[in-house]
């Protein structure tokens, strides 16, 4: 389960980028490329959470994040 | 154990606080990769981005300077932060009490905690401008500094309340989502990029067919140079190489990452710090920039900063979750932390309640939106306001031996102020900021690189004359 969660979750990232890199190339319409990129978030942020939902490490818990 | 311990311990975590990392806990390069890359992908670079553009800078000097800036900022953590965090493997904090002492080290947290209220406070307002794309209230102009509508007040007060409630529950469900969301995020940023030239592209109807015409189209529409926006600093290769070289300067020059990078196996792990800078602090600061000098170039007039309105006209809902998360994430760990920093000082107070009221402090302060326009500078002063300090850990470790003077004095001597290095600290301050008083707001970018070598200067003379005048048992 957790390896097709992973797979599931890389592949949305993918199609997370894509829309944009055809966009560039012309060969989309921005209005559809942000459609698929919010499909692309709203998979990533389900699957991912299935494998990446952790504590953080100490060395996270010692960041301060910074500009 | 006393509670004033108790709370120095709280302050930095609650592993290895006093005493080295032990060999069986250190990490592996990836811990550090993926760290950096998250730490260095925060909602303030859609601000930084976009003011590079306002501070008319040219095409070469922002790419060159960046790619120069950036990699003095990774040799700064290299060769000046991991060399010390991996023999001593102690935090910045235990390091600095054992030399400045104990009360000393709670001034220096004071300011740390002042600083990390106000960057919280500009991720505050970073995610509060997502919110004026929904409900559509006036948002802040480039050269507003006070709130200017109560749509705007309401929404940062929205947004600031809920990201200190979050953070004073503690902040692990938040690092959670930071976690996931960190891959997600520096796509995104590149999506804003990648959009953005195609914008400017079909806008200018300019032929690209290869690199040198992405490069033409960069240093005739995109970063076009010229004079900058009235009352801004003109940006040359020079402040662009400058300012992100020094805006992490806390981090690396000021030794902040000595309680993180004690826990690497090599000192050499410190490279990682390069996957921040460049996907952070270049790729999403050019990204964020070109959207802005798309927006520039089609409404000439409008010159607002807004990383709400710039993300969804780019990349749309996925852009301003991007705008919201970026500044939640990024805001609710250094929330956290200054509450941490703060609740050393007052060691009785509640934990819940001090980053509450910090917090309420970075809330009021991101109602101001000259704070996050102002952000080149604030952050070029949030280097320099800590860098001193790191001065005095590398000359005390590096040295103050080699000259015959003790290092560690504070904790050999059992005093719990260094006078040498408050001395240090507040002289090159002083110096620091009378030169940019007296000589103009534009050596802000600067004046931190001759300030540590007075810092260093300084406190090698006074530990002199400090410690001859009370030398410790120990080096009779």
């Amino acid at each position: 389960m957790r390896s097709i969660l992973k797979v599931v979750s890389l592949l949305s990232l993918v199609a997370l980028i894509l829309p944009s890199i055809l966009f560039l190339a012309g060969r989309v319409d921005l209005d559809k490329a942000k459609w698929i990129m919010v499909l692309a978030t709203i998979i990533w942020f389900v699957t991912a959470t299935g494998w990446m939902w952790k504590e953080p490490t100490k060395v996270q818990k010692d960041e301060v994040v910074v500009p | 154990m006393s509670e004033e311990r108790q709370s120095q311990q709280t302050q930095a975590g609650d592993e290895f606080e006093r005493e080295p990392v032990p060999q069986r806990r250190l990490l592996g390069f990836k811990s550090f990769v993926g760290m950096y890359a998250g730490e260095h992908c925060a909602g303030t670079e859609l601000m930084i981005g976009p003011l590079f553009v306002a501070a008319g800078v040219s095409a070469f000097d922002v790419v060159v300077g960046l790619i120069a800036g950036n990699v003095l900022a990774v040799l700064s953590w290299v060769f000046l932060c991991a060399p010390i965090a991996t023999r001593a493997r102690l935090t910045l904090y235990y390091q600095l009490e054992k030399i400045c002492g104990r009360q000393l080290v709670t001034l220096y947290n004071l300011a740390n905690g002042v600083m990390f209220c106000f960057l919280a406070g500009a991720m505050v307002t970073v995610s509060a401008t997502a919110l004026g794309v929904w409900f559509k209230f006036p948002m802040p102009e480039l050269s507003d500094n006070y709130p200017n509508s109560i749509g705007w007040v309401i929404a940062v007060l929205a947004c600031g309340a809920m990201i200190s409630v979050v953070a004073a529950y503690g902040y692990e469900v938040v690092s959670k989502v930071a976690n996931v969301a960190a891959p997600w995020m520096v796509l995104v940023f590149i999506a804003f990029g990648l959009v953005g030239l195609r914008q400017f592209i079909d806008a200018t109807g300019s032929e690209v067919n290869s690199l040198t015409d992405v490069w033409t189209l960069a240093k005739t529409h995109i970063w076009q140079g010229g004079d900058p926006h009235p009352g801004r600093v003109k940006f040359t290769f020079w402040h662009v190489a400058f300012f992100a070289w020094f805006c992490n300067m806390a981090m690396h020059i000021g030794m902040s990452d000595l309680s993180v990078l004690r826990f690497a196996r090599k000192s050499w792990y410190a490279v990682a710090s390069g996957t921040g800078m460049f996907l952070g602090h270049f790729l999403a600061w050019l990204a964020a920039s070109i959207l802005y000098a798309f927006q520039m170039h089609a409404e000439p007039g409008n010159t607002k900063v807004l990383p709400g309105p710039l993300a969804y006209q780019a990349a749309g809902l996925a852009g301003l979750i991007c705008v919201i998360i970026a500044g939640w994430t990024t805001a609710n760990p250094t929330i956290y932390r200054a509450g941490l920093a703060f609740q050393a000082i007052v060691p009785r107070s509640s934990r819940f309640r001090v980053t509450l009221i910090t917090g309420a402090i970075a809330t009021v302060a991101a109602m101001f939106p000259a704070l996050a326009m102002r952000l080149l500078d604030f952050v070029a002063l949030y280097g320099l306001v800590l860098m001193p300090m790191g001065a005095v850990v590398f000359v005390d470790f590096w040295l103050i031996p080699k000259l015959g003077l003790q290092g560690s004095y504070a904790e050999l001597s059992g005093r719990h102020f260094n006078w040498a290095a408050f001395a240090a600290w507040i002289v090159t301050l002083a110096i620091c900021l009378g030169i940019v008083f007296i000589v103009g707001n534009w050596t802000l970018y600067f004046v931190a690189l001759p300030g540590w070598f007075i810092a260093s200067a300084v406190y090698i003379v006074l530990s002199r004359v400090y410690q001859k005048q009370g030398r410790p048992a120990a080096s009779l």
